[in-house]
C-alpha cells in the first residue's frame, strides 16, 4: 500500500467512526426523552389548569370538541398523572413530583377548543397561548421565561413573570379585566384602535411608556412619567400594565 | 358610774363631800379606770401644790372653775384622738359646679368618639395590613389621630408592615434553603439570577424612599416586587 494509499484509508475511516459516533449520540438524546399523549373529550365549559416546573408550554385553540395533550419528557423523566372531573383537566407536575431533586425539561403542547379558560404556571420556561376566546386566559411564570397571547379574545387576561418579555395580540371585552406585570423585560400589547378601556401604566424606572393612538384618549402622566393613566373610548374594560424595570409599548393590531 | 360622773365627781371627792355609797362607787371605779384614776392623781398633786404653796393660790370656792378648766384642756387633748378615723366626707353629684360637669361630660365624649372611630377604622381596614401602599393614606382626621398619638405616622406604618412583609419572606426563604441542594445548577442559578433581580428592584425603591418617604407611587411599586419576592420564593420552595 503507498503512502497516498494509507492516507486515503485513514481518513475514510476517521469519516465512518466520526458518523457512527454522531449517529450513536444522537440515539441516545432521542432514548432520554419520553412521550406522553393523551386526549380528553370536550363539554360546553373546559377549563385547563396546568402547573409545570421547567419547559416551555404551548395552548392553541382549534375547532375540535376534545383536548389533547402532549407532552416531551427530558430525563429524569417528570410524573404525570392529569385528572380530569367535571369539565376541569389538571395537570399540576409541581405536586406530581414534590420531593424529587432534579426532573427533566417537560415540554407540553397543548391543544383546546377554543372557548377553554386556559390557567397555565410554569416555575422556569415559556409560555404560550393562542387563540382562545373564552372567560380567562392566564399565564404565571414564577422566575423567567417569555409569555406570548396571540389572538386573544377573552374577558380576563393576566400574565405575569419576574425576568421576560409580554406580548399580547388581541381584543379588549366590553367590562374585560386585563393585567401584565413584569419586573424586567419588555411588555408590547397590541390591540384594536377603537378598543374601549381605562388604562394604568407604570414603568417606575425606564419611564418608558409608547402609547398608541386610540380613539377620543384622555391620557394624563404622573409620578414625573412615571405612570400614565386614562382612557381611551367610553372606557369599558380595565387594562394594568406594569413593568418595574422594563418599557411598555402599545402597538395598533 | 361611767368616767364622766366620775369625772364630775373627783373634787368633790378630794374634798370628802359625797356620801360612803357613791365615795365607795367612785373608788371601784377609779380601782378598774386608768383614765380616771389618773385625772385624780393629776388633781390630787394640784391641789396639794395649792395648799403647800399657799391658801390664796386656790380659794376654796373656785375649786368648780379649776376643774372646769383642767376637764377642758382634758377633752382638747382627747380631741385629736377622737378624730384619728374620720368619717369620709359624701359630696353628691350636685356639689360639682354646672361647668365642671360639662367640661367633664365633654372630655367623657370626646375620648369616645375617638376610641370608636379608631376602633371601626381597626375593624374595617384588616385588609390593608398586607398592603404597604395604604400606609401614606392620610386624611385630615388621620393626621390628629397621630398628633395625639392614636394612630401610627406613614413611616410607623410603612416600618411595620415592612417588618411583618419580611417575616414572611423570611419564612419561605427558610423553607427555599432546606430545599435548594436538591435542584439541579440551571435551577438553582435561574432562581439566584430572578432573585437578584428583585432585590435590586428593591433597593432602588428603599433609595426612593429615603429621600422622600411620602412618595406613594415607589411605595406601591415596593409592595409589588415584594409580592413578587414572596411568590418567587413560595414557587420554588414546593421544587
Amino acid at each position: 500500500m503507498t503512502l497516498v494509499q494509507q492516507s486515503r484509508f485513514l481518513r475514510t475511516t476517521v469519516a465512518c467512526v466520526s458518523v457512527v459516533f454522531f449517529l450513536c449520540l444522537g440515539a441516545s438524546g432521542v432514548a432520554a426523552q419520553k412521550k406522553f399523549s393523551r386526549t380528553y373529550p370536550a363539554g360546553q365549559t373546559v377549563r385547563l389548569k396546568l402547573l409545570n416546573r421547567t419547559g416551555t408550554v404551548t395552548v392553541e385553540g382549534w375547532d375540535r370538541q376534545e383536548v389533547r395533550i402532549e407532552a416531551t419528557l427530558e430525563a429524569p423523566a417528570a410524573n404525570i398523572t392529569p385528572q380530569s372531573l367535571s369539565g376541569e383537566i389538571v395537570v399540576n407536575l409541581v405536586r406530581d413530583n414534590e420531593g424529587r431533586g432534579e426532573v427533566g425539561n417537560v415540554n407540553f403542547a397543548i391543544r383546546v377548543p377554543f372557548y377553554t379558560m386556559v390557567d397555565i404556571e410554569t416555575v422556569i420556561g415559556n409560555l404560550s397561548v393562542s387563540n382562545i376566546s373564552s372567560g380567562l386566559v392566564r399565564a404565571h411564570i414564577s422566575s423567567e421565561g417569555d409569555i406570548v397571547l396571540l389572538n386573544i379574545g377573552a374577558s380576563n387576561v393576566a400574565a405575569e413573570n419576574v425576568m421576560g418579555n409580554i406580548f399580547f395580540d388581541g381584543e379588549l371585552q366590553d367590562g374585560g379585566t386585563y393585567r401584565f406585570s413584569s419586573v424586567k423585560g419588555d411588555i408590547g400589547l397590541r390591540i384594536p384602535t377603537n378598543s374601549s378601556f381605562r388604562v394604568v401604566a407604570t414603568a417606575p424606572s425606564t419611564r418608558d411608556i409608547v402609547f398608541y393612538q386610540c380613539q377620543s384618549p384622555d391620557l394624563t402622566l404622573l409620578g414625573d412619567g412615571r405612570r400614565m393613566i386614562g382612557k381611551c373610548g367610553a372606557g369599558s374594560a380595565s387594562l394594568s400594565v406594569t413593568n418595574q424595570r422594563g418599557s411598555i409599548k402599545f402597538f395598533k393590531r | 358610774m361611767n368616767c364622766e360622773d366620775c369625772k364630775a365627781l373627783i373634787t368633790a371627792l378630794m374634798e370628802e363631800d359625797l356620801d360612803e355609797t357613791r365615795a365607795e362607787s367612785m373608788r371601784l371605779h377609779l380601782a378598774d379606770c386608768v383614765t380616771c384614776a389618773t385625772v385624780c392623781e393629776e388633781v390630787a398633786a394640784i391641789v396639794d401644790v395649792a395648799t403647800v404653796e399657799g391658801e390664796d393660790l386656790l380659794p376654796e370656792h373656785h375649786s368648780k372653775q379649776i376643774w372646769c378648766r383642767i376637764n377642758n384642756v382634758i377633752e382638747s387633748e382627747q380631741k385629736p384622738l377622737a378624730n384619728v378615723d374620720p368619717q369620709p366626707e359624701r359630696k353628691g353629684l350636685w356639689h360639682f359646679s354646672f361647668w365642671q360637669l360639662a367640661s367633664g361630660l365633654a372630655c367623657i365624649a370626646l375620648v369616645s368618639s375617638l376610641l370608636t372611630v379608631v376602633a371601626i377604622r381597626n375593624y374595617y381596614e384588616p385588609a390593608a395590613t398586607d398592603s404597604l401602599a395604604r400606609t401614606t393614606s392620610n386624611g385630615v382626621f388621620d393626621r390628629v389621630l397621630m398628633k395625639v398619638g392614636l394612630a401610627e405616622t406613614p413611616q410607623e406604618q410603612l416600618e411595620r408592615k415592612l417588618r411583618e412583609r419580611q417575616a414572611t419572606i423570611d419564612y419561605w426563604n427558610a423553607r427555599v434553603q432546606v430545599r435548594r441542594n436538591q435542584w439541579d445548577p440551571q435551577t438553582r442559578a435561574a432562581f439566584d439570577r430572578n432573585l437578584r433581580e428583585i432585590d435590586d428592584s428593591l433597593n432602588e425603591y428603599q433609595t426612593i424612599l429615603q429621600r422622600d418617604p411620602e412618595d406613594q407611587l415607589t411605595v406601591e411599586m415596593m409592595d409589588s416586587v415584594l409580592n413578587e419576592k414572596t411568590d418567587l420564593l413560595r414557587d420554588f420552595s414546593d421544587l
